[in-house]
């Protein structure tokens, strides 16, 4: 039965095929527009959480609180003193300063701002530095220990990006007034701040910035492993709290892991993405109302054939039916079609961004629930603009429909 | 002639009154989300402007350039000091001029703590007005800094709120500011933005002492003279203070800013994410135009024999063909006066809503009359363009299959 219903609704759609396409058009431009936009946000999201998971489960990340709106602040500032404190504390594995300025990079007669981050001299410190800060190396090396003239920049470099003239392994560069070789340059992670920064050793930057010796603008801490990385945060609060001297509720400090900084940014990214897919959406109410309007035509138009259909003894139930399945159908295949362009063009959005940028962060994601979601949602959009045609057609009386003209 | 079509449009679409009004659904909806959103953030750029009218437009402000992204608070490449206050003092066509440091402190009161930004208030009265004038500064209780206030402070109305310390503060509150005690002497009216509202605003030499900062400054006020240029005036800054500090035009490590060029940056910004958003509404108008290319094949093919009629009592192809081209424009035209309607219900509900809740008059719709004439063209056009094919192919039936009713 439900079969032959299927069968007769596809062929309802082939005879008026051009109908049928400019109706399929509508879901299909709805549908590709919020499968693209879901696809690169998606994308950009989970490439974001990789960059996290990079970083790994196991660190923790210290800061002075209110270092917020792009002034200093010296409230919370943390110590070196701090540092070798929590050390100490149970189930830490390792504690490292990571130092963070803004200067003048200068090559030939060009000046650019950029971060300066500190890698500590210490090896285990240094290790652990550069595993927060996710950076591999992708031509020459890391300079060794004690190397105060050397220089590792971000990728930006290695490109005509901020200066006009690429940088290579042994160019010279001055940084603030300093000349630095450079002795590596980064991978590109499609982050500013690391592609468009230059590392040096932590001495090099504090006497470069005459910082005091104990100064550091933030902590990184590995947790041992198989420690509970949230218990470790607690300790690791009180133990600060004891050393800046401050009560619970007003500390001076944020003691954040990876998870907790991912949860604030996927909170803002999930309400501009829910605002981009709202407005999207739009065009998939106006499709379903065109499905509503190519449904009430063909109810007209076979009104008699609904009659003949009754009269040879089909029931209200099986009209509604036929009528809701053709609707259904109008709608998954808009849907499909449409799935396969949103996918062609957010493919399309990524080898452009990939180009012309060379941003990793932009690339198209197509998780499994999108694509079925999407065709779901099609075939419900179908079937809820066919409901009010369906049911005029299912309720109209057998003799009145046969003599219908 | 035209009149003649318009009427035979007028009954057609009558006559399928349903399917007239679903087709009209399609635009309107488009059309009022294209409206709604252009009007809510041109009214928003209105009103942001209208704020800046008020602040004035012979300003100019002068910063250490900042590194945008990346870690917060580490941003400011090469600070500006007072000598260079000194520097901008003398160049011809200032007025007035006015340091400002920013800082962010922690703020200790009734056993809570609050981190805030902390501003300096200059202790010459000329700097003073100039900062006072610039963000009309008033106190709803208390009074504003003078001049030999040193360990006294004025709070943002939002210290009002007992969320912040338990309780309001009020003048005579004595405050500690990154450990040190300051007295409250006044409590700011409400100027809109979080940022002002929440700051705490010292004595530039108190502020100094506090941070021993004696040189460092955040930012340098300039209100150019009457009649001059402040573009130009900004200009000049520029320049010495590039000969000042010793670096090359375009690798300037500080940034001269009018508030007309402010102004422009803001409203490039919200007309790019006015236009993002609208674009991405137009696509359902572009679905809207589909439903009415729809309607109006299924319109010809229902009337072949019609066409057919016409044409054999002398209609010309023209003739048939601008029938269907004036329904279809009609069909456009009418879901666009309903579309732009309820765009403008809706808009006005949003300012309404947001006034209320927010307690903002920023949110504001503004209905310009090239937005309102705009979007009824638009959507004549879109029906007009959509009926095109649909009306070429009744044009050229042939009038002997068209009676046969092929």
């Amino acid at each position: 039965m439900f079969e032959q219903a299927l069968r007769y609704a596809a062929r309802g759609l082939a005879q008026r095929k051009l109908r049928s396409w400019l109706t399929m058009l509508g879901i299909f431009i709805g549908i590709a527009a919020v499968v693209a936009l879901v696809s690169l946000s998606q994308g950009l999201k989970v490439a974001i959480e990789e960059q996290f998971s990079k970083i790994g489960a196991d660190k923790i990340f210290i800061q002075p609180k209110g270092t917020f709106g792009g002034f200093e602040s010296n409230a919370g500032q943390l110590t070196l003193s701090d540092k070798d404190r929590l050390k100490r504390v149970q189930g830490v594995n390792e504690v490292t300063t990571y130092i963070i300025k803004a200067g003048l990079i200068s090559l030939d007669d060009e000046n650019v701002p950029v971060y300066i981050a500190g890698i500590p001299e210490d090896h285990d410190e240094r290790d652990l530095v550069i595993e927060i800060g996710t950076w591999e190396i992708e031509r020459g090396k890391w300079f060794a220990a004690g190397e105060r003239s050397k220089v590792v920049v971000g990728n930006d470099f290695a490109r005509t990006e901020l200066l006009s003239r690429q940088l290579r392994v042994g160019d010279a560069v001055t940084i603030n007034g300093r000349e630095f070789e450079v002795s590596g340059v980064l991978k590109r992670i499609g982050d500013p701040s690391t592609d468009g920064g230059v590392f040096i050793n932590e001495q090099a930057l504090r006497d470069l910035f005459k910082m005091n010796d104990e100064e550091t603008s933030f902590l990184g801490v590995r947790v041992e492993k198989g420690a509970d990385l949230a218990l470790v945060q607690e300790r690791l609060r009180r133990e600060l709290r004891k050393a800046h001297n401050v009560e619970e509720g007003q500390e001076d400090f944020e003691v954040q892991s990876p998870e907790e900084l991912l949860a604030t940014f996927n909170t803002i990214f999930g309400i501009i993405q829910a605002v981009l897919i709202g407005i999207a959406s739009i065009s998939l109410l106006v499709g379903g109302i065109g499905i509503m309007n190519t449904m009430y035509t063909a109810v007209l138009e076979r009104t008699q054939e609904i009659g003949v259909m009754k009269a040879v003894g089909a029931r209200n139930r099986d009209v509604l039916l036929l009528f809701l399945i053709e609707s259904g159908l109008l709608g998954m295949a808009g849907g499909a079609i449409g799935i396969a362009i949103g996918m062609m063009l957010s493919k399309g959005v990524e080898l452009v961004a990939s180009q012309a940028f060379g941003s990793p962060l932009i690339r198209a994601f197509f998780p499994f629930s999108l694509i079925f979601g999407a065709l779901l949602f099609a075939f419900v959009v179908g079937v809820a603009s066919g409901v009010l045609p369906a049911y005029q057609a299912a309720r109209l009386p057998p003799v009145e429909a046969l003599r219908y003209e | 002639m035209m009149r003649f079509y318009t009427s035979l449009a007028v009954t057609t679409l009558k006559k399928r009154k349903l399917r007239s009004w679903l087709t009209m659904l399609g635009i309107f909806i488009g059309i009022a989300a294209i409206v709604s959103l252009i009007s809510l953030g041109q009214g928003l750029k209105t009103a942001i402007g209208a704020q800046f009218a008020a602040l004035g437009t012979d300003r100019i402000i002068v910063q250490a350039k900042t590194l945008s992204f990346g870690p917060p608070g580490q941003g400011a490449v090469a600070t500006l000091t007072k000598a260079d206050v000194n520097e901008v003092e003398k160049v011809s066509g200032v007025d007035r001029v006015a340091t400002r440091l920013i800082k962010s402190a922690k703020v200790d009161f009734n056993e809570h703590t609050q981190f805030t930004f902390v501003g300096s208030m200059p202790k010459e009265s000329d700097g003073r007005k100039l900062i006072e004038e610039m963000f009309r500064l008033r106190t709803v209780e208390g009074r504003l800094l003078q001049q030999g206030d040193q360990r006294k402070m004025v709070v943002g109305n939002a210290y009002l709120d007992d969320a912040k310390f338990g309780r309001a503060l009020q003048s005579g509150d004595k405050v500690k500011v990154n450990g040190e005690v300051f007295e409250v002497v006044g409590v700011l009216a409400k100027l809109g933005q979080p940022q002002f509202d929440n700051i705490i605003l010292l004595p530039e030499d108190a502020m100094r002492n506090l941070y021993d900062l004696p040189e460092e400054v955040s930012a340098i006020v300039v209100q150019s003279e009457a009649g001059q240029d402040p573009e130009v005036v900004g200009d000049r800054i520029k320049r010495e203070l590039r000969k000042f500090r010793d670096v090359e035009e375009n690798r300037e490590d500080f940034t001269v800013q009018t508030s007309g060029q402010l102004l422009e940056t803001l409203g490039t910004v919200l007309d790019i994410v006015t236009a993002v958003l609208a674009g991405i509404a137009a696509i359902s108008l572009l679905v809207g135009g589909v439903g009415i290319t729809n309607t109006m094949y299924t319109s010809v093919l229902e009337r072949t024999s019609e066409i057919g009629v016409m044409k054999s009592i002398g209609a010309k192809n023209k003739d048939v063909f601008f029938i269907f081209l004036i329904e279809s424009g009609l069909l456009g035209v009418a879901g666009g006066i309903i579309g732009i309607l309820i765009g403008i219900g809706l808009s006005k509900t949003v300012e309404f809503i947001a006034g209320q809740a927010l307690g903002t008059g920023l949110v504001q719709a503004t209905f310009p009359w090239y937005l309102l004439v705009g979007a009824l063209v638009f959507s004549f056009v879109v029906g007009s363009a959509a009926g095109t094919f649909p009306a070429m192919q009744a044009s050229r039936l042939n009038p002997v299959d068209a009676l046969r009713g092929a």
